[in-house]
């Protein structure tokens, strides 16, 4: 009986182990901060993660008030790009690449504007109107405004 | 004469690319609202016996070339205007020309906070399974030979394109996201693989298409995660005989039903669709009317070694008659058995080396040789019931 709570406990103990591994692995890497930006004009504050993803996969291309949305990425491979795709959108990078490419080489939409970097995405959601993208922080600019995913 | 034609195409569609290219990269001497896509594709096959795409059998073939640039620009908010140009040169079946893939004009209708729908107008792709609309961007294409029981090379005059309209709807809801295409119009001519598929090689009249419909809605959940999608066309081909031609003017009906479904994971995939094809042919004089049904489904998984390195793998299978499996027919008319059927696994390696270059290869142990080009084994009598297929290719894309 002893020898059996033993094992019971050393199992337990293992099991612990893993579930914190499991938990390394998985949340902590995905703490990456990552903040989906707008510019100030965008008419609302926020969307749902429907919503959010219909605009990234260039299936809604309108705000409510009409306006087209401008939608900026960063290269697949970026580390922010993986971050935005997997914590905003739930979504991995070649998902999204699949639907750009669907659309593009059918002739049935255009994909996302991908820039560079950090910085050229801030330039350009502060200065084009009705612009969605993402950045790792806050970048303090009174043009660009948090947006939430609820 | 004609190898030069190829030669200087080549040239300037490198041209092209290359005038292109910086272009884009200089965005002060190209309009920014202009978007310019393109990809270029070579292969190459060898086959143990049989040929594909050439002279496969006994060398190297590297007969499938494909290049397409396309443009898309946006005059409105609710207008959109695309265009592509393909040059696609493969095997005996197509000599290599240049083409206008598509040219549309989008009509965003109606927005609404939970969809959309919308008309185009002009040459529009054509919905068709998984991979149909996008058939020649290798980039898109989960091996370098798409699954031929659905995507039969020697059909794709029919299947590529057509010239109409369509109208198309979006609908977002908490459980996932539903769309729908429905095409009407006149599908791209040239259709003599098809005819030579459906009334042998000695036929040399003229098959021609009538304005065909082709349909699609799918579902799909998580972004894309898992979609499900199905599918249907409705073709008719009307034969017009030449002059003493041993051929009476027929009619055929190709209505192809195919379900798909498809899960892309994190590192797996997993896909498979599944096609049952009404066929139906009438006023023949060389075969007794006849209706038939053809089928074929494959199921294919691939798996994310590392985000830049994929392996592959998939069994295939092609009945062209349902009721004649074993091709008694064909004995019938002299011919193989082997030409009724095709059962073919596969297993290949995908490299992303970078975003914009690929490069993979490919084995196929093929048994029946019901979807070789008939261009490119013009005996079909010495063609082989079992055999292996490699193929390597290179992609570039923008």
């Amino acid at each position: 009986m002893q020898s059996l709570l033993f094992k019971l406990k050393r199992f337990l103990c293992f099991k612990a182990a893993v579930a914190s591994f499991l938990i390394y692995l998985f949340i902590v890497p995905s703490g990456n901060a990552v903040e989906i930006v707008v510019n100030q004009s965008v008419p609302i504050r926020e969307f749902s993660l429907n919503n959010i993803r219909a605009v990234f996969i260039m299936r809604q291309r309108f705000w409510p008030n009409g306006e087209q949305i401008q939608v900026f990425t960063l290269a697949d491979q970026h580390p922010l790009h993986k971050s935005f795709s997997k914590n905003q959108l739930h979504m991995f990078p070649h998902q999204l690449r699949r639907v750009w490419d669907r659309i593009v080489f059918s002739g049935t939409g255009q994909a996302p504007v991908t820039l560079g970097n950090e910085q050229e995405m801030i330039d350009k959601i502060a200065n084009t109107p009705y612009a969605i993208g993402y950045l790792s922080r806050d970048p303090d600019n009174e043009k660009i405004r948090l947006f939430v995913n609820q | 004469m004609k190898r030069l034609d190829y030669l200087l195409i080549n040239r300037f569609l490198v041209c092209c690319f290359g005038l292109l290219m910086p272009l884009q990269l200089q965005a002060q001497f190209w309009p920014e609202d202009i978007k310019v896509h393109g990809f270029l594709t070579q292969n190459f096959f060898h086959t143990s016996d049989n040929n594909v795409y050439g002279q496969s059998d006994d060398g190297v073939s590297p007969g499938l070339t494909e290049i397409g640039l396309n443009l898309s620009y946006q005059p409105f908010d609710r207008l959109t205007l695309s265009a592509q140009g393909l040059y696609r040169r493969a095997g005996k079946v197509d000599g290599g020309v240049v083409r206008l893939d598509y040219g549309v004009a989008d009509l965003n209708l109606f927005n609404y906070q939970n969809g959309r729908l919308g008309i185009r107008g002009g040459r529009i792709k054509i919905p068709f399974g998984l991979y149909n609309e996008t058939r020649d961007v290798a980039f898109t294409n989960p091996t370098i030979m798409l699954p031929q029981g659905i995507y039969f090379d020697r059909s794709r005059s029919l299947l590529v394109s057509a010239d109409g309209g369509s109208l198309y709807a979006d609908h977002r809801t908490e459980f996932g996201n539903f769309s729908f295409k429905f095409n009407l119009g006149m599908p791209l001519g040239d259709n003599e693989e098809i005819r030579s598929a459906i009334l042998g090689p000695a036929a040399k009249g003229e098959f021609k298409a009538s304005p065909a419909f082709a349909t699609q809605l799918s579902y799909e959940l998580n972004g894309g995660e898992t979609v499900f999608a199905v599918s249907y066309m409705n073709l008719k081909l009307k034969y017009k005989p030449t002059a003493n031609d041993f051929i009476s003017a027929g009619n055929t009906m190709i209505r192809p039903l195919l379900f798909s479904a498809q899960y892309n994971g994190e590192k797996l995939g997993l896909t498979a669709e599944y096609q049952y094809r009404w066929n139906d042919y009438r006023g023949y004089t060389v075969t007794p009317d006849t209706q038939f049904v053809t089928e074929s489904w494959y199921v294919q998984a691939s798996y994310r070694f590392l985000s830049q390195l994929q392996g592959i793998v998939r069994y295939d299978t092609y009945s062209s008659d349902i009721d004649d499996r074993g091709g008694q027919r064909a004995v019938r008319n002299g011919l193989p058995n082997h030409i009724a059927y095709a059962k073919d696994w596969m297993v290949g390696i995908r490299w992303d080396i970078t975003s914009s270059l690929m490069l993979r290869t490919e084995y196929h142990r093929v048994h029946g040789t019901a979807w070789l080009a008939l261009a490119d084994n013009p005996n079909q009598s010495t063609t082989k019931q079992d055999w292996d297929l490699y193929a390597l290719q290179i992609s570039y894309r923008f």
